[in-house]
């Protein structure tokens, strides 16, 4: 027995060894065509899977149709993604490997954490980076002079439904605002900000609830927020916790009327928290499929040719798509000589650019990279979501 | 003794007094071994490219902190599921000195060794009273409540925004590259190193192991059972404290999110896989550990590049792989990877006459 | 009043969902002195396998429910049988870390399988909450009290008079006693692995339907901890009370604690409770008492 599994662990540490060797032998691209590689770090397998994935593969089918339409200007374009299952550990070391090895120009990113996390060696090493998160902490340009937002960042998500709200009341008393998120930089990022733009605009903060991602029980929250009797709740999580929070809100039959963020208005809320989404408010900075934008035709063309349609995909494989869209945009201007500060500058001359509708124009400079500070407010009536407004800002 | 014939392997020890029996290298073949190994790391960075670099003081990192854990599990017997929370204990207090009160990192760096110290200390009390699993779920325990403490004292901490860590500096150079981290790096975890292997020629060292191998005849012998588990604890977090405090430095952000049990998982498989009770172990565990997502990621890529329907499914494979390797190490041996080495060396050494 | 009394029926039923999930645990302790690290894993495996009969093959969901149990029963004997049979016997520390290396692995199949994405099950139950009195509870949660009780029953009674309860019972309190008495550990061993991933598949079934199913489902393994600690790691009633008072626990610091201290001791209290358990009574209110001789 003690034989047998020495030789067969020896057996496979050696098989290891060889494919290792073989793997790192044979994993250079074809030489001659010359290919424009960006690298991605997104989480596809941890505890943000649910909404990495389709983003991933948003970004890649992006990708994809540009090649199948001749590329980028004629070079082919390669996404070159690393999954870090939103592990800091791993994080950095799929970032060293991207820029250190495979030498990538710029990257595709995605959580708050990650991104916050790598944020210096991006300004060090000079390279623009792409997030799937809008958070605060990333729009100084002076902390972090690479790092793009290509949606309206979360405060300014929670700005443009306060203000919007704000003209929608019509009481004469102060209309009270609580604040449900859960304990995490992506949960807090726009905290501080928005709870000062609430009290400017006249709103009075009476409560914050804290709601693990994973919960599946928010009644205590919801008690909680009944009794601080809030008019208005801005929701910053995952699908899963507002599913959690629209259903005991009903269950309690809370009043308050909820607005979710990017990530907490979505189909998949919908779904799962059925007949209590009805009424649910969110701020949308990024079309649904099916949507009427000149940008969803090349989607449908992508997804006819893998025979696929718009039930197949979600908000978030278009928000990955457009992700990638701005990139290579920015990629495109940033002419023949493809360093990363070559990248910033291309993108910095865009000026209203409008990703084929797909989300608000952003505009780029040195001053600043928030691309925009426009979303538009949805609602879910009748199981689905109906616009309430056009793309609106907060100013 | 000495070995004649560089091309004689050695075939045994043999000692005259206690001085040399205690000594860590025996031949001056292995002291030879060990200097052309410590010389090939020195001149490493000078071979490879920045990103092997990079990954070389990840491995760093995660030696010092899996001895650490092995110093309290494989040598003291003790159970431990929060060393990633100790390992924020120790990033968070040299954070907090280095970036909040502006104090050089050569200070605050032992200091968030202490501090992990003085917690871990504080968190092995349970353990006089308290053995395997019960143990085990109270260090769980202790991870949940140590990263609700660094969420909820913002004061401190700033919450789960994390903090920004500067760049340590000696003299007028600031170490923000891989290759200055690196030499940092290497430094600490020779000194690890040295200091683990000399620990166990010590009285506290054998104590340890007596409490692991029966706590109450080493109660009964004299020892102070109390003293040498918490001893163990504060120890052990000691090394993650400093593990956790040059990530985060080489990071040079931390955030809760960056000490969860996912680490702490993640060391306790280092040193099982490693070998429990072997600093040895414990390095080749930090190594294949390290090394292994890295790995598998190149052979899906590989294998799995040219068709991207498969990419997910090869994302999921590569978490199961992990761990099918595990639970295979800890059927076909427990003793790990530094029993696995020693198997092949002496096999070598007697070939072809085996028997 | 109204408030509190909805925070502790809340915590109440919460509490029922802990239970189910705990009972997994203990009749695994029970028999084999495991702890299943990989218990979450076993509910996510129930709960897929219960959706995609229901979503994709259009079982009824009853007979899906009776498919996806006897799915788990050869589960749970193959799991036993090809991971945890070489563990007999072996340390604490290793056994953990298989069930660890167990929960990767399991983790990684579902993935491989079921992706990333959260799944729902059709309504199966109805999501219109019933009112007791000035209380109100959502269906699925009176579901799962209902079936934790049920469950507490026909473990009693099973463990009591049949005699495979009783052999189990034997093979718990001393395995080298049963085996000189002709009982076949090995066999008691895998039945109690099968019962497991039934029950855990239950539990799945349940809490999938609370709010769909994605991996991260999985953690609650983690989370009852408590609850089986302070139960006892080796009852079944003690899963009960426990799962109620971890429930009632977690509520009453939800309800009064977060809004002085501004949240998320809703997670945190169960542990804190947990190394007091510890500190105080090791084996738990109902556990039993392990005193070492030399």
């Amino acid at each position: 027995m003690k034989k047998r599994g020495f030789w067969g662990l020896v057996v496979c540490l050696l098989v290891t060894v060889a494919l290792v060797a073989a793997g790192c032998g044979g994993g250079t691209a074809p030489e001659g065509e010359k290919e424009i590689v960006i690298g991605g770090i997104i989480d596809m397998t941890g505890p943000t899977g649910d909404v990495g994935a389709p983003y991933h593969d948003g970004a890649k089918a992006y990708v994809e149709y540009v090649n199948s339409q001749g590329g980028l200007d004629g070079s082919k374009i390669k996404l070159d993604v690393i999954d870090y299952a939103y592990d800091m550990d791993k994080a950095q070391e799929a970032y060293n490997r991207l820029v250190k090895r495979t030498g990538v120009p710029a990257i595709l990113g995605w959580g708050t954490g990650d991104t916050d996390a790598l944020k210096g060696f991006v300004a060090q090493d000079e390279i623009p980076y792409i997030s799937g998160s809008y958070s605060e902490y990333l729009t100084d340009i002076t902390q972090s002079p690479y790092n793009f937002l290509v949606a309206a960042s979360y405060t300014d998500q929670t700005r443009i439904a306060l203000k919007w709200y704000y003209e929608q009341w019509g009481q004469d008393r102060a209309p009270k605002v609580a604040f449900v998120y859960n304990n995490t930089p992506f949960g807090t990022s726009h905290l501080e900000d928005a709870k000062a733009f609430a009290e400017e605009l006249g709103f009075e903060v009476v409560a914050d609830q804290i709601i693990d991602l994973r919960a599946l029980d928010a009644t205590t929250q919801m008690l909680n927020l009944k009794n601080s009797a809030a008019d208005v709740a801005i929701i910053q999580g995952t699908s899963n916790m507002t599913a959690t929070v629209l259903k005991d809100a009903r269950k309690l039959g809370v009043e308050t009327q909820f607005i979710g963020l990017n990530w907490a208005f979505d189909e998949k809320v919908v779904e799962l928290a059925g007949a209590a989404s009805e009424g649910y408010m969110g701020v949308v900075p990024f079309v649904f499929p099916g949507e009427d934008v000149p940008g969803m035709v090349d989607i449908k063309a992508y997804l006819d040719s893998k025979g696929k349609d718009f039930k197949d995909i979600n908000q978030k494989f278009v928000q990955g798509w457009m992700s990638a869209m701005i990139m290579f945009e920015g990629v495109r201007l940033a002419g023949d000589d493809l360093t990363g500060p070559n990248i910033r500058a291309g993108l910095e001359t865009m000026r209203d650019y409008s990703p084929a509708g797909l989300g608000a124009p952003v505009t780029f400079s040195d001053q600043s990279h928030r691309g925009t500070e426009y979303a538009r407010i949805g609602q879910v009536l009748d199981g689905g979501i109906t616009y309430l407004t056009d793309w609106i800002s907060y100013k | 003794m000495r070995s004649r014939n560089p091309f004689v392997m050695d075939c045994g020890v043999f000692t005259t007094n206690y001085r040399e029996d205690m000594a860590i290298l025996h031949h001056p073949a292995a002291k030879l071994k060990v200097l052309t190994i410590a010389a090939v790391f020195l001149f490493l960075p000078f071979f490879v490219s920045p990103y092997y670099v990079s990954v070389a003081n990840l491995i760093g990192i995660a030696i010092i902190g899996a001895i650490g854990l092995n110093i309290l599990v494989g040598f003291t017997g003790q159970i431990s599921i929060g060393h990633g929370a100790f390992m924020g204990v120790g990033a968070y207090t040299a954070g907090i000195l280095t970036a909040t009160l502006g104090w050089s990192f050569w200070i605050a760096l032992p200091a968030g060794g202490l501090m992990a110290a003085v917690i871990g200390g504080l968190f092995g009390i349970p353990s006089l009273r308290l053995k395997g699993l019960y143990l085990a779920i109270a260090t769980l325990a202790a991870q949940v409540i140590i990263e609700f403490g660094i969420v909820h004292w913002p004061a401190l901490t700033r919450g789960p925004a994390g903090m920004v860590l500067p760049a340590p500096t000696i003299g007028g150079l600031v170490l923000n590259t891989d290759t200055s981290f690196y030499y940092l790096i290497l430094t600490m975890t020779v000194a690890a190193i040295v200091f683990a292997l000399n620990i166990f020629r010590t009285r506290a060292g054998r104590a340890f192991m007596a409490v692991r191998d029966r706590d109450l005849a080493a109660s009964v012998m004299g020892i102070n059972i109390f003293k040498y588990k918490v001893t163990a604890f504060a120890l052990s977090a000691f090394y993650a404290g400093l593990a956790g405090a040059l990530w985060g430095h080489n990071l040079g952000m931390i955030s809760p999110e960056h000490f969860t049990i996912k680490v702490s998982i993640l060391y306790l498989a280092m040193i099982i896989i490693g070998g429990l009770g072997s600093v040895m172990g414990a390095i080749y565990g930090a190594c294949f550990m390290t090394l292994l997502p890295i790995v598998l990621r190149e052979l899906a890529d590989f294998f799995g590049g040219g068709f991207a329907g498969l990419t997910h499914a090869m994302l999921a494979m590569q978490e199961a792989v992990f761990g099918l390797l595990i639970i295979l190490f800890l059927v076909f041996e427990p003793e790990g990877l530094a029993k696995m080495w020693r198997n092949i060396k002496d096999y070598f050494k007697l070939w072809p006459f085996s028997y | 009043m109204t408030f509190f009394m909805q925070i502790l029926i809340s915590g109440l039923v919460v509490g029922a969902v802990y239970a189910l999930v705990a009972f997994g645990f203990v009749l695994i302790y029970k028999s084999s002195d495991v702890i299943n690290f990989a218990q979450g894993e076993f509910l996510l495996v129930g709960a897929y396998i219960a959706l995609s009969l229901v979503v994709f093959y259009q079982v009824p969901f009853p007979a899906a429910v009776a498919l996806t149990l006897s799915m788990c029963v050869i589960l749970g004997v193959v799991v036993e049988r090809l991971v945890l049979r070489p563990f007999i016997g072996e340390r604490v520390i290793s056994v953990i870390m298989a069930t660890i290396g167990l929960s990767l692995l399991m983790r990684g199949i579902i993935q491989m399988v079921w992706g990333t994405e959260t799944r729902t099950f059709p309504g199966i139950f109805p999501d219109m909450p019933v009112r007791l009195g000035d209380v109100v509870v959502s269906q699925i949660y009176l579901w799962s009290l209902a079936v934790a009780v049920v469950l507490l029953v026909v473990f009693t009674v099973f463990f009591k008079y049949s005699s495979t309860g009783i052999v189990m019972r034997a093979a718990a309190d001393d395995q080298v006693a049963a085996l000189s008495m002709g009982i076949s550990v090995k066999r008691i061993i895998a039945i109690t692995w099968a019962i497991a991933a039934v029950v855990a598949a239950i539990g799945g079934i349940l809490l999938g339907n609370i709010n769909g199913v994605n991996p991260s489902l999985a953690y609650i393994g983690l989370m009852v901890l408590p609850v089986v600690i302070l139960g006892g790691l080796d009852s079944v009633p003690g899963a009960v009370v426990g799962g109620f008072i971890i429930g009632i626990l977690e509520s009453l610091a939800g309800g009064y604690l977060d809004p002085l201290i501004g949240g998320g001791v809703k997670e945190v209290a169960p542990f804190a409770v947990l190394l007091l358990v510890l500190m105080v009574r090791p084996y738990g209110l109902f556990g039993k008492e392990i005193i070492e001789r030399v």
